[in-house]
């Protein structure tokens, strides 16, 4: 056991002397981090995550003004104002989901409204939807506040006219309206805290670049185990009392030390500086992690073995390295590919590591859900571990 | 020296595909003794040494090692033995004193022994100032150094040294083959294979000469030299074509061989000053000139073209 150990941190001494271990564990995952999270729209700022409703005024009155204004200051819509738009094209855009629904404001709408008449909007929307349920709410309350606010000001004209002047009674009495007597505090579940653009692109990415570079800084970890072989200090190794299967297990170890605190410090960095929430579930992060740093370091561990040059080290790690990682869903979710892609893609480990992950920071599923993926990282460990004794073995006989 | 046996061969055999290197090799080195194995390139001398550090297993025969055998306790060989590679077998990322502090540990030492050793190490192979430097940054010599060094960590009885002066100048050769004296003067028993005649000659208590995977002879450099009887070597050179001469050559009395390389003629003779005139009556006879002699006494060379029939250098 000692000497595993003794061969392990030779290994780390020998890795962190060489410049591109820490390139290609910290500062490359970071800076790709950034710049996929801004290709996938990290950077746009908070959404805004109001229906999308069309407007369109033919009243063109101070009472249609009023409820444009109404309507804009609205938590649940958005308003989507363009003058241009036809009839058709409203309906074509409620028609593609583009607007959620148009309101249209008929002409001597306020005429009509005023008289304490049958004033009726024109609404344009797929009433099956619950977006369609939530802004019918919407427009009903806002209408239910001009009406009350009309009938105020009337009232109080009719009182005190030179005191109580229409508009100024109707402003006093909207504004009320501002300070409910009964308001409604919302919340979200820290289940869905982060599933905004801005942290929801970067909870992608950042377990994204993790998985991505740690498969590519193999190449130096391969590399150690190149060299070791090809200046015969492995051969000389062998005429210790190191067995071979302590060289390989020493060699694994340093390996997966390196990934699993390079997962470590990225999983901190993206917590607490790119606000995604690995930790919600620690110790579901913390196995998903330690799954993965065992299958890439067996990874490692292989590419080590079957590369005969530093040249062939390099390439093994970096076409795995695309290769995994663009099947895995590490660039693109995929959530987004279709299901033949995403099938295909769970045959990259990369693909497993990225649901666990995701299952956590995104999902906001539990602990249980991290299962599956931790159980396939660990097979594909055991799965390049073996080939990799197996290899070696045979190399070392010819 | 002492008349146990240190290592025992009988019949090893190794073969890769369809290549026997190693076919049926014997030989038996005493404690104490530096015992060379002479042989050119791909005489299968690194292969008999790779089965011997139980690197590769044989195909057939087998070998004790202070009496632990190669196929059945190869762990007990490995206790007993330092191995210095042809390589320069080293982490070059790595100082000197980290390397053999490592290769120490490897070799089962730990705490204040290693610390010590390593210390005797640095001051044996003259390199304590320099400790602290990357073995990368050393010269090709003070890495050959370092590479002996960590072969002798854990004192042990036997030292296999596998080309150790391949592609270095000749000081740093110097003072390997001196290191090597140096150990069996300590009573280390040395097992060093070269394809340099001049070194197994200056060295080795016992040569074993190696070719085509065989044992073709072995024993002391006075009794290998008396397979060729004693003859010396004439080497010559002519203004013609080597062949125009060497059947008149062959007929000269006191003549016992006579081959032809890239214009240059040897002859092997029983007594150079009756022989030499002789040569030049039967060339003027022939209206050739010689243009150059060198006369070399009996050595390993002339025993390996003596029973191979080509120089050792092919």
């Amino acid at each position: 056991m000692t000497r595993i150990l003794d061969i392990a941190f030779k290994d780390l001494l020998q890795l962190t002397r060489d410049f591109k271990t820490f390139m290609f564990l910290l500062l490359m995952p970071v800076l790709f981090t950034f710049l996929f999270g801004y290709a996938f729209g990290g950077f746009s700022g908070p959404s805004d995550s109001r229906l999308p409703v069309g407007y369109l005024d033919q009243d063109d009155t101070w009472l249609s003004h009023a409820l444009r204004d109404e309507l804009a200051d609205s938590d649940v819509i958005r308003l989507d104002e363009n003058p241009n738009r036809t009839y058709p094209d409203l309906e074509l855009l409620v028609a593609n989901g583009d607007l959620a629904a148009v309101i249209i404001v008929p002409d001597r709408y306020g005429a009509t409204f005023l008289k304490g008449k049958n004033a009726r909007l024109i609404i344009i929307a797929d009433t099956s939807t619950t977006a369609w349920t939530t802004i019918e709410a919407e427009v009903m309350a806002t209408i239910s506040r001009l009406d009350s606010a009309v009938r105020t000001a009337t009232i109080l004209e009719e009182i005190d006219a030179e005191r109580m002047p229409f508009e100024y009674a109707f402003e006093q009495s909207l504004e009320a309206w501002e300070e409910p007597p009964i308001a409604v505090v919302e919340t979200t579940s820290s289940a869905v805290e982060a599933s905004d653009a801005s942290s929801g692109a970067l909870a992608h990415t950042s377990p994204g670049m993790m998985l991505q570079f740690a498969i590519a800084g193999l190449l130096t970890s391969a590399q150690v185990i190149v060299t070791e072989r090809k200046s015969r200090t492995l051969q000389r190794l062998l005429t210790t009392a190191a067995r071979r299967f302590d060289i390989l297990l020493g060699h694994y170890l340093a390996i997966f030390t390196l990934i699993f605190s390079q997962f470590m410090v990225l999983i901190a960095f993206g917590q607490f500086i790119l606000k995604v929430n690995y930790l919600r579930v620690p110790q579901a992060t913390l196995l998903v992690a330690f799954c993965a740093a065992l299958c890439i370091s067996a990874m490692g561990l292989l590419i080590g073995v079957l590369a005969r040059s530093e040249e062939q080290a390099i390439t093994f790690s970096l076409i795995p390295m695309f290769l995994l990682s663009g099947l895995g869903g590490a660039w693109v979710p995929l959530e987004v590919t279709g299901e033949t892609f995403a099938k295909i893609g769970h045959l990259s480990p990369v693909a497993w590591a990225m649901d666990g992950f995701k299952n956590i920071s995104i999902r906001g599923l539990g602990f249980e859900s991290v299962l599956l993926p931790a159980a396939a990282l660990a097979g594909y460990a055991v799965v390049f571990f073996l080939l990799a004794v197996w290899r070696l073995s045979a190399a070392e006989e010819k | 020296m002492t008349n146990s046996p240190a290592i025992e061969v009988l019949d090893l055999q190794r073969s890769f595909g369809d290549t026997k290197a190693v076919q049926g090799v014997s030989f038996e080195v005493r404690q104490g003794e530096i015992f060379s194995l002479l042989g050119p390139n791909g005489a299968g001398k690194t292969t008999t040494i790779s089965m011997l550090s139980c690197l590769l297993r044989p195909d057939g025969g087998d070998a004790q090692v202070m009496g632990h055998s190669i196929r059945e306790d190869p762990m007990g060989v490995k206790s007993v033995l330092g191995f210095v590679p042809q390589e320069i077998a080293l982490y070059e990322d790595l100082t000197a004193r980290e390397n053999l502090t490592f290769w120490g540990k490897m070799y089962g030492l730990r705490g204040g022994a290693l610390k010590a050793r390593v210390e005797e190490v640095l001051d044996v192979i003259g390199l304590r100032d320099r400790a602290k430097e990357r073995v990368g940054k050393y010269s090709g010599g003070m890495k050959r150094r370092v590479n002996i060094g960590v072969a002798l960590l854990h004192k042990p009885q036997i030292i296999y040294m596998d080309e150790p002066t391949v592609g270095i100048d000749p000081q740093s050769r110097r003072n390997i083959v001196d290191s090597v004296v140096t150990l069996k003067d300590q009573g280390m028993t040395v097992l060093y294979t070269t394809h340099y005649m001049e070194e197994a000659q200056e060295l080795s208590d016992q040569i074993g000469i190696m070719d085509h995977g065989k044992m073709i002879a072995s024993g002391t450099h006075d009794q290998l030299v008396k397979l060729v009887g004693g003859q010396t070597r004439i080497d010559l050179t002519l203004n013609m074509e080597a062949g125009a001469v060497l059947e008149d050559w062959r007929a000269v009395e006191g003549v016992t061989q006579v081959s032809a390389e890239d214009g240059l003629v040897t002859v092997l003779v029983d007594d150079s000053n009756a022989v030499l005139p002789r040569l030049f009556d039967v060339t003027n006879r022939l209206a050739a000139r010689i243009t150059s002699v060198d006369i070399l006494e009996p050595n390993l060379e002339a025993v390996f073209l003596h029973l191979t029939g080509r120089a050792l250098r092919d």
